[in-house]
């Protein structure tokens, strides 16, 4: 049976991939009328399922309560703010997975979240090649070369302390008071390996010792080796570097094991959520160091921490990641506003140098020459027989305005 | 000599944890040849159900008890609803459990949310003896599971139930053409095995930060623990499987890395299951 089919002729081709070219266009030309105009989309990315999402939680509420006192004063350039939430499942390959959806599909004009170094360096490549500011709000390793473009990326701006702002201030104090010998135990990826790397250099300078350096897979149950050698080093301080479950398991079985008389611990992880989830016993007398705290003395905390309250609740719990990403919306926003249009261009040049008077921890600025934030940094110890966030810390020593040291990258960013 | 003694009693301690946690398995996949995948989420719920025990104001103990019960009832209704359907097909149980665990973990969080939850156990602090000082708490789970576990062990092979549970197990049809209730049987193996895994979930709970995937931690180790032990031996299986994954970790950490030590440990049971691919004590 022969088929009848009119025969292909030039014409008949170019009108068809005339129109096949308007239809796949179609969506594009109404997106470009709508980009001025409409809400000003963010994609925030946030381990909202899987090992870290009590983190997540704070991570957004800080965001959103930003959100909504910049729609209520009006909006960025007349324009509300939407969030457009992506939820990372504490894994990296989701993360890019949530990014480039973010991005591609739903269209979003910035990027604000991630949590963990390794969901940030998974972010790096995509905003890089989509061209897109990600605002980055976790207590981080800092920037060195070797990671780019998860940092030292002119796209990515930090508001989260780095070493050199939340170890480095505190080393003096604890070892006049403690010793020089440190134990240094984490887990094992990018932000405890750089940490502890930047933290060995001020010690060295500081003349102290480092016993040994311990990094210990996720999911680990059991510490008993650990702790063995802990005792057989003899350290003055451990200097933690845990996360995830893994610090209370280790934290509980140090406490159970009868050596919390004999060992100073230094925690650059475990904020108000953490230490509350590990209760009085577990955590007492171990110092932590962040630029934040719900208990900090600042006359914005107190006018923050309301508003954030009857948003979420009297026992919602805030803490340096949810701070810090209620800053990064208003700084934004700020910058938005000041370059008179949406683009990654103006967000990138404006947040340079911009400097937010209200952050609840005191004004916080933004570096220019790397994406840096500009933060206080606190040393608190954790009271015995603590009964709420409230009583929960002591402060022992704080600096404002803490400079980093400049990061290590190709500079400027 | 301190290291000797010290790396002893974290052998012992940690060994016995592990073989109360990888003890439901092996009654579970070793008698009734269930692929368990949800083991982690039994675990899970113990330690959540104990928890709540603890919230609702129950002593310590008692609410272990509750939540084995609790975690043994799961165990009956699973069984009765889907498992029993597939006693003759393990590769699809495989399917099935690794479902249970989906679903429990999603309950889970909905009930309970997902912050990081606290138990306090029963003996905090230490039990020095002069050369080392032991963790009271698991001291006293590690005694506890010897004891459960033998016991468990002197009922399979001294009781008549015992005997009709082997009965069950060397040949199904011989054993029901002799009278022997099948389905009750598996029921209360199954049951048996569900309720040691909640026990277990809620006497490890203390020790660790309790999370919707606290049990999973356990899960693969389990599986290799009554793999390498050998399926169906209960007593000697089972020590002997716990002891390789479980105490030669913290042995080979005394020379390197903890990651290197983890490795190692797979790399063990791989090798030894290449020379004895029934298991060490398995076979007979």
């Amino acid at each position: 049976m022969t088929k009848h089919t009119r025969p292909a002729t030039r014409r008949s081709v170019l009108k068809g991939l005339a129109a096949g070219s308007a239809v796949l266009a179609t969506p594009g030309i109404i997106r470009a009328t709508r980009a001025q105009s409409g809400p000003i989309r963010v994609g925030v990315i946030s381990p909202l399922t899987g090992a870290w999402t009590v983190y997540g939680r704070a991570h957004l509420a800080g965001f959103e309560l930003a959100v909504e006192e910049i729609n209520a004063a009006g909006g960025v350039l007349g324009r509300q703010l939407e969030v457009v939430i992506g939820d990372s499942r504490t894994e990296p390959r989701i993360v890019v997975e949530q990014a480039n959806r973010l991005i591609r599909q739903e269209n979003v004009d910035f990027l604000a979240g991630t949590f963990s170094s390794a969901e940030r360096n998974a972010a790096g490549p995509v905003v890089r090649s989509a061209d897109k500011v990600l605002l980055y709000p976790t207590f981080y390793e800092g920037q060195e070369k070797e990671y780019y473009p998860g940092v030292c990326n002119p796209n990515i701006f930090m508001f989260g302390p780095e070493p050199t702002q939340q170890v480095w201030p505190h080393m003096e104090y604890m070892m006049n008071t403690y010793g020089k010998k440190f134990f240094m135990i984490g887990s094992d990826y990018a932000w405890p390996r750089v940490t502890n790397a930047v933290t060995k250099i001020k010690l060295a300078e500081l003349g102290g010792e480092v016993l040994d350096e311990v990094y210990i897979p996720f999911n680990t149950p059991q510490y008993e080796s650990v702790l063995r050698d802990i005792r057989s080093a003899g350290p003055d301080i451990i200097f933690h570097s845990l996360t995830g479950s893994d610090t209370v398991n280790f934290r509980q079985q140090l406490a159970a094991a009868g050596m919390k008389d004999d060992f100073v611990l230094w925690t650059v992880d475990d904020e108000e959520v953490v230490t509350s989830g590990l209760g009085p016993d577990v955590s007492e007398n171990d110092y932590v160091s962040f630029d934040y705290f719900m208990s900090i003395d600042h006359p914005n905390n107190a006018a923050f921490l309301e508003r954030f309250k009857a948003k979420n609740g009297e026992d919602a719990l805030v803490n340096t990641v949810g701070v810090a990403m209620y800053n990064a919306a208003h700084m934004a926003a700020m910058a938005l506003e000041e370059a008179g249009e949406v683009s990654t261009e103006a967000l990138r040049t404006n947040l340079k140098g911009i400097t937010f008077e209200d952050a609840p921890q005191g004004p916080v600025s933004m570096r220019e020459i790397d994406n840096q934030a500009v933060l206080p940094s606190y040393l608190m110890k954790v009271r015995p027989g603590w009964t709420n966030v409230n009583d929960m810390f002591e402060k022992v020593q704080s600096f404002d305005a803490v400079e980093p040291l400049d990061a290590r990258c190709d500079l400027p960013l | 000599m301190q290291t000797v003694v010290s790396v002893l009693f974290d052998v012992t301690l940690i060994t016995m944890v592990l073989a109360l946690a990888a003890f439901g398995l092996a009654i579970i996949y070793g008698l009734v040849g269930v692929i368990n995948l949800g083991h982690g989420a039994m675990l899970t719920l113990g330690a959540y159900f104990t928890w709540a025990g603890i919230d609702a104001g129950l002593p310590f103990f008692i609410a272990v008890g509750v939540a084995g019960v609790g975690v043994g009832i799961v165990g009956i209704a699973f069984e009765h609803l889907v498992i029993r359907h597939f006693y003759d097909r393990p590769f699809d149980t495989l399917l099935l459990t690794w479902g249970f665990f989906l679903v429990s973990t999603e309950v889970v969080k909905i009930v309970f949310g997902t912050s990081f939850r606290n138990v306090t156990g029963p003996f905090p602090g230490a039990i020095d003896i002069g050369i080392y000082s032991l963790p009271a708490y698991r001291t006293f789970v590690a005694a506890l599971s010897a004891a459960i576990i033998i016991a468990t062990a002197l009922v399979f092979f001294k009781t008549s139930l015992g005997i009709r549970i082997r009965a069950l197990i060397q040949n199904r049809e011989m054993a029901s053409l002799l009278g022997l209730n099948i389905a009750a049987t598996y029921k209360l193996v199954f049951a048996f095995g569900a309720f040691m895994a909640g026990l277990a979930g809620g006497l490890i709970a203390p020790m660790l930060s309790i999370d919707p995937y606290i049990g999973n931690v356990y899960l693969v180790r389990s599986f290799f623990v009554v793999i390498v032990g050998g399926v169906g031996q209960l007593l000697a299986g089972t020590l002997l499987g716990s002891f390789f994954i479980g105490g030669a970790e913290t042995i080979i950490a005394l020379f390197s890395s903890q990651v290197v030590a983890q490795a190692a440990v797979f790399f063990i049971a791989i090798v030894i299951l290449r020379f004895r691919p029934l298991g060490l004590v398995g076979g007979r």
